[in-house]
């Protein structure tokens, strides 16, 4: 199919977006930034919290109950995620805290990985300004074995609250747990999937000429090969206006790393030899899937290697990109749900409302990327306190709102958020998107947790960035592994050995131990 | 017994306003030595502590002393080595482009013209905004595919341009001296046209009757009065530029991989953002020392005028 070819494929193709469409857009995130502050709480799901606080969930109703009765007037300070992610404490979870108990909420801001940072340098002044912290998975051994957060065990038998956990997906109920201990509630399932675009994939003339040119039907793709096939066939077929594949690639945002930790194990690799502790990225499996991800770079929209994960969102919604696998937050503001709310003014409107496909990763095992667990800071002088508000906050019924929230990029993790008729009825695709998060957490890959992680992770982002501008990907790995190699030696091979055979218990540590394949696997209809 | 006391009582005003005159210099400089104590010299001695112990977050709560280790781990990091000759190369290079930029401009700037104080202020303009904000602006006007520059130069060449200035080749190179000069030349300029300006123009007056030309003036009038200016010019933007550290975090994030690795952002990040706090003290110490050297030679030089 030529370029000019594009044209008799009718609507499919939505207008480029353009420089003044990015200013624009840009404009409107510091509008939107700045009017952030105003109430923007969800009247609908602050009433449903609001009951099943007061007797609905009895986990919700005897957390609130202890905090209304020990901690009225007490203020705990909570570490967020800046930009969406925070503005859920702030509008919703806070103010229906402080109403329900009197205690208040006030919540400090950080990008990502400055989360991490702010922890660490608040615990070694020992400030106790946090109380609670929103701590990736990937940070929990560190935190733990540091001091930076506490167990929390006691204060779940004492209020007897076991059964929170029950409810969790089995890939999510291990995460908060290290050395037999439990480290905070589970808060945010962030499993990739693979959104496309079913009227790109229907579209009969494209179709037709992918049938001519592989001499088979164009699908899904179920693998990477298939993935980069079909995502360079669409990228020839239909760039500039659409290109095959999208994700942002900007040095630490999201994180390259994950890219390659999906890809890698995918295909049978493992980070270390879990016997000599020597780093293994740099084998073939690896570079077989660095050239994998190269070839996907290259099926992008130019720039990709420099655009960040929300600028990439925004050639997704604006109908530039045919496949992308991501967080998903992708599946809700692909249908416009989430960009209801002025907090996500930021993101263009979709218009790809209706269009959009869910699917597992090709290859089936997604990475679990990120994600959160709320943790109370050993440093906190109100330590139950804040046990009682993350017990509340991620009980299942709350945290059913919570994730239900137009504005939240937290996203479904427990059975019955899956099961929800509830968010079910939030847009007419969203029960087969429930049923793929499902899926995807069944089939998933989790990212690295073992102390050391961060510094392993941005070595491997600074060399792929590397590789993407232009180094040998064999080269570019081989400098990543003696980086690995060196940070091992530093933490101590024999730690780091322990370490990483406790991560290799963890459901989806490999592709070999996922969640499905140890049998635990969950499925909703 | 009452008129003893009361001796005494009046003794003891005059001992304590003598004492007070004896001390007051101390009384008076006391709570600048306590700030200065408890603000410079208290972290200074712990940060010379730090660089001789095990101050890691990742590896233990202990800080068991270990010697020069961190000196030599920083010093074995190749990482940290590329940040030194990426520090000096960029710092020289930054300097000569604004040296050679804000030199034309003072020269340019030199006699009165229409608008010339309209002109002045614009190019001033670009000192009061923050590093980080210009690493920001630079970073979206370069942007590929949507930042302005690839369209200029597509118009401009007549034939479509794609570099992303960041990633590519050597761009991130030039678009962190762009960035960089685009700031700082304005710095170099009001200095060189201040020491300009003081040049006597009698001296150019008896050049001319002497019978040289424009060139010739420059060469030997100019240039050698200037010298102790641009020394001071240099000096200081070197310094400076060999800290470079915002404009980087904000346009290139030290990348591609660590091609554009500062001294200065390669110790952020092992200090504050891994918590390798003796190895980054130990670094910041080395290059603190490499940089009073440079410095020290700079500074023997600015004052070789003055003691000749």
């Amino acid at each position: 199919m030529s370029e000019d070819n594009t044209e008799d494929l009718g609507g499919i193709f939505e207008r480029p977006i353009g420089r003044r469409d990015f200013l624009f857009d840009s404009a409107k995130l510091m509008a939107a930034a700045a009017a952030a502050g105003p109430f923007f709480m969800a009247a609908k799901q602050a009433a449903a919290a609001e009951a099943a606080s007061v007797g609905g969930d009895p986990i919700a109703t005897i957390a609130a109950a202890a905090a209304k009765k020990n901690y009225s007037g007490v203020t705990i300070s909570r570490i967020a995620e800046s930009g969406p992610q925070a503005l859920e404490p702030k509008n919703f979870s806070g103010p229906l805290w402080n109403k329900l108990t009197g205690g208040k909420v006030s919540v400090v801001e950080a990008p990502f990985a400055q989360i991490h940072s702010k922890a660490v340098a608040e615990h070694l002044a020992q400030s106790g300004a946090l109380d609670v912290i929103d701590t990736s998975p990937a940070w929990i051994p560190e935190f733990a074995d540091r001091g930076v957060i506490i167990p929390i065990d006691a204060l779940v038998a004492k209020y007897k609250a076991k059964a929170t956990f029950a409810d969790l997906h089995p890939l999510y109920r291990l995460l908060g747990k290290y050395k037999g201990k439990t480290w905070g509630f589970f808060d945010d399932g962030d499993v990739w999937n693979l959104y496309y675009r079913k009227d790109i994939f229907a579209n009969p003339k494209l179709r037709s000429a992918y049938r001519a040119k592989f001499k088979k039907a164009l699908g899904v793709p179920r693998t990477w090969a298939e993935f980069d096939e079909t995502a360079q066939f669409i990228t020839d077929q239909m760039a500039p206006d659409v290109y095959g594949s999208g994700e942002g690639r900007a040095l630490g945002n999201p994180g390259n790393q994950f890219y390659f930790f999906q890809q890698f194990r995918n295909s049978g690799g493992r980070f270390f030899n879990p016997t000599t502790m020597k780093a293994e990225i740099n084998n073939a499996i690896g570079v077989r899937a660095m050239t994998d991800i190269m070839k996907e770079v290259k099926a992008s929209s130019p720039g990709i290697e420099k655009l960040d994960f929300i600028s990439s969102w925004g050639l997704w919604l604006n109908g530039k990109t045919a496949m992308m696998y991501a967080w998903p937050p992708t599946g809700r503001i692909s249908e416009n749900y989430a960009q209801r709310d002025k907090a996500f003014a930021f993101l263009p409107k979709s218009k790809i409302v209706g269009k959009v496909g869910y699917a597992l990763m090709p290859g089936k095992n997604g990475e679990h990327a990120g994600s959160f667990i709320q943790c109370v800071s050993a440093d906190s002088k109100n330590k139950e306190a804040a046990f009682l508000y993350a017990l509340w906050a991620t009980s299942p019924s709350i945290s059913l709102q919570r994730v239900m929230l137009p504005y939240t990029l937290r996203d479904p993790y427990r059975i019955s958020h899956y099961k929800s008729k509830a968010y079910r009825a939030l847009w007419p695709s969203a029960k087969e998107y429930l049923i793929t998060l499902c899926e995807a957490a069944n089939q998933a890959v989790i990212d690295m947790q073992m102390t050391g992680a961060a510094d392993y992770a941005n070595a491997l982002d600074r060399e792929m960035t590397a590789i993407y501008a232009g180094k040998d990907p064999k080269k570019g790995l081989d400098d990543a592994a003696k980086e690995w190699d060196s940070i091992t030696q530093k933490l101590g091979v024999s730690n780091q050995r322990k370490a990483y055979a406790e991560f290799l218990k963890l459901p989806g540590a490999t592709a070999a131990n996922t969640v499905a394949k140890l049998g635990l696997a969950v499925h909703v209809k | 017994m009452a008129a003893r006391a009361e001796t005494v009582g009046r003794r003891r005003p005059r001992a304590a306003s003598s004492w007070l005159d004896r001390h007051v210099r101390w009384l008076l400089v006391s709570p600048a030595i306590l700030i200065i104590t408890v603000l410079t010299i208290f972290p200074l001695v712990f940060s010379i502590w730090v660089s001789f112990v095990q101050f890691d977050f990742s590896v233990s709560n202990e800080h068991p002393w270990v010697g020069l280790d961190n000196f030599k781990q920083t010093w074995q990091d190749p990482v940290w080595r590329h940040s030194l000759v990426v520090t000096l190369v960029l710092a020289t290079l930054c300097v000569a482009v604004e040296l050679t930029l804000g030199f034309a401009l003072a020269l340019a700037m030199l006699r009165p013209f229409r608008g010339r104080r309209a002109l002045m202020v614009l190019i001033v303009i670009p000192l009061f905004i923050s590093p980080v904000i210009v690493g920001g602006f630079f970073d979206l006007f370069l942007r590929r595919p949507f930042g302005p520059m690839n369209w200029l130069l597509s118009q401009l060449l007549q034939h479509p341009v794609s570099i992303d200035f960041t990633i590519d080749g050597r761009w991130p190179y030039f678009s962190l001296i762009l960035a960089d000069a685009w700031q700082w030349t304005p710095f170099v300029f009001v200095i060189l046209l201040a020491g300009l300006s003081a040049i006597p123009d009698e001296l150019y007056e008896a050049t001319e009757i002497d019978g040289a030309r424009p060139r010739q003036s420059f060469f030997f009038v100019t240039l050698p009065l200037l010298t102790p200016i641009i020394l001071i010019a240099v000096t200081f933007r070197f310094i400076d530029a060999a800290k470079l550290f915002d404009i980087i975090y904000s346009l290139t994030r030290g990348g591609p991989g660590t091609e554009t690795y500062t001294s200065s952002y390669y110790l952020y990040q092992q200090g504050f953002e891994f918590f390798h706090l003796g190895q980054g003290t130990a670094g910041a110490w080395m290059f603190t020392i490499l940089l009073t050297f440079i410095s020290f030679w700079l500074i023997r030089r600015l004052l070789k005028p003055v003691e000749d």
